[in-house]
């Protein structure tokens, strides 16, 4: 099934106070963590994080380090640092992105009326990108669970474009291949450097960059917490993402 | 009779444009722009200029030249036009504290129309 292209006007996101407090302590006593995506009034998705979420049931988070990122989606503005601050660091040419910034119109809110939300490559546990590509040329890092491009097996039929929930792959022409976000891994973290070039450049701090399974991280303490909500896109898909959302 | 009614027509075309002329020499005192757009240091935050003075009733001296001068963008030069700044009552924070204004800690968009936002408006 070719997934609908990410649409933010449509995509409803939860308000933090939707889902009660005790409602989300009793799911997360089962075991669950609260990842809910409003859908016509109903909560989608509560993920199982140990069994449904994560591809290997017995461990909670199988990579190490498990990159992730959290987005406080309510704090972004549109400065489009991050986008610069990508382009930058990943020679991004003009006619792509490995991330943008939706914008949607809240016509009946009384007092805001617009709002952002920056989307990038959700790195998913299941990834369906990695599943459709016929050569291998995408494939899912087994240390870190970035999903990764080798280039040079790309041929360039834009299958995983297709596959993508997330409209997170473009065709780089320069490059005759496939291109998308590696959390940075080619320019940065590789080279030592801690975080991300847009979670760095973020003037607001929306992007929190980290290790999903350092319970030490900020990433992990927000995932886990129960006062807020946190979401992600698209859970119906069933490709497990990293990328979670909330506001605060 | 038919002196009268040309005369009389004479009159009004003569006020009506004495009325538009004073008019628009008012708005140019006021300043032309309604809305300022701010670019620096981020993209991008609009001001209603007409809404603040006219509409909630706000006059001139509060703003000027305590706050802000009367020059489009000048504020953008300062180097501290920033939430720091705001947080210590200057520039939009003398009044965006949750009091007399809404607070800027929270419906980020009301003031920041982003990139997105800016293209809209066509300027650079
Ligand atoms: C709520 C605050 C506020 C009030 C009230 C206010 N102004 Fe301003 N005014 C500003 C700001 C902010 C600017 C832009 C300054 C900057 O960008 O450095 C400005 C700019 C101006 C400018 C320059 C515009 C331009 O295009 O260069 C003029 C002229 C001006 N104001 C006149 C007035 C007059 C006359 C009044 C009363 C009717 C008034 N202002 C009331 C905040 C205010
Ligand atoms: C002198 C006081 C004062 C200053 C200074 C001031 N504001 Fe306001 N502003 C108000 C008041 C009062 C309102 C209307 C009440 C409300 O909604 O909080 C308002 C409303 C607004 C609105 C809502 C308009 C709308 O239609 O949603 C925006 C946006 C705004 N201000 C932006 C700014 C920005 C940006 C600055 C600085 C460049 C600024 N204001 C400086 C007093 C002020
Ligand atoms: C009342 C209007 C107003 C509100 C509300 C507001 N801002 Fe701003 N913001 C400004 C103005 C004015 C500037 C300076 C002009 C510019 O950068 O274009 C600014 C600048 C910034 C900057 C760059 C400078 C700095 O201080 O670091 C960031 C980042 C920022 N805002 C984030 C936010 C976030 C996040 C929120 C919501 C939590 C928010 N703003 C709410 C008016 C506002």
């Amino acid at each position: 099934m070719i997934p609908k292209k990410l649409d933010f006007e449509n995509l409803k996101i939860e308000s933090p106070d939707s889902l009660p407090k005790m409602e989300r302590r009793k799911f997360l006593k089962m075991g669950f963590a609260v990842t809910g995506l409003l859908a016509g009034g109903k909560i989608l998705s509560l993920l199982s994080i140990a069994d449904e979420s994560f591809a290997s049931s017995k461990e909670q988070y199988p990579y190490k380090p498990h990159y992730s990122m959290l987005i406080y989606q309510n704090r972004c503005i549109d400065c489009e640092l991050c986008m610069e601050a990508c382009v930058k660091t990943n020679n991004v040419p003009s006619y792509g992105y490995r991330t943008t910034i939706l914008k949607r119109k809240v016509p009946k809110a009384v007092e805001q009326q617009v709002e952002f939300i920056p989307i990038l490559c959700n790195q998913c546990n299941r990834p369906p990108c990695v599943t459709g590509c016929p050569t291998k040329a995408t494939y899912k890092d087994k240390q870190n669970g970035i999903v990764m491009m080798n280039y040079k097996k790309c041929i360039g039929c834009k299958t995983c474009m297709t596959a993508c929930p997330y409209n997170a792959r473009y065709y780089n022409e320069e490059i005759h291949s496939v291109d998308k976000c590696d959390f940075c891994f080619a320019s940065r973290l590789s080279k030592g450097i801690a975080t991300t070039a847009c979670a760095e450049a973020c003037p607001a701090k929306v992007r929190i960059f980290g290790d999903l399974a350092d319970s030490g991280s900020e990433v992990y303490r927000m995932v886990h917490q129960v006062e807020k909500t946190v979401w992600v896109i698209r859970p119906e898909s069933g490709a497990a993402p990293n990328i979670f959302y909330t506001r605060g | 009779m038919k002196i009268f009614k040309i005369s009389l027509i004479f009159i009004l075309i003569l006020s009506g444009l004495y009325f538009f002329m004073t008019n628009s020499l008012l708005a140019e005192q006021a300043g032309s722009e309604d809305i300022i757009i701010y670019t620096k240091p981020v993209k991008a935050v609009s001001f209603n200029h007409k809404a603040h003075s006219e509409d909630y009733g706000i006059s001139c001296n509060i703003c000027h030249d305590k706050l802000f001068q009367m020059e489009a963008s000048n504020v953008e030069k300062k180097g501290d036009f920033n939430h720091k700044s705001f947080s210590k009552g200057k520039y939009c924070g003398a009044c965006h504290d949750g009091k007399k204004g809404f607070a800027m800690d929270k419906q980020c968009t009301r003031c920041h129309i982003g990139a997105k936002g800016l293209n809209k408006t066509g300027k650079k």
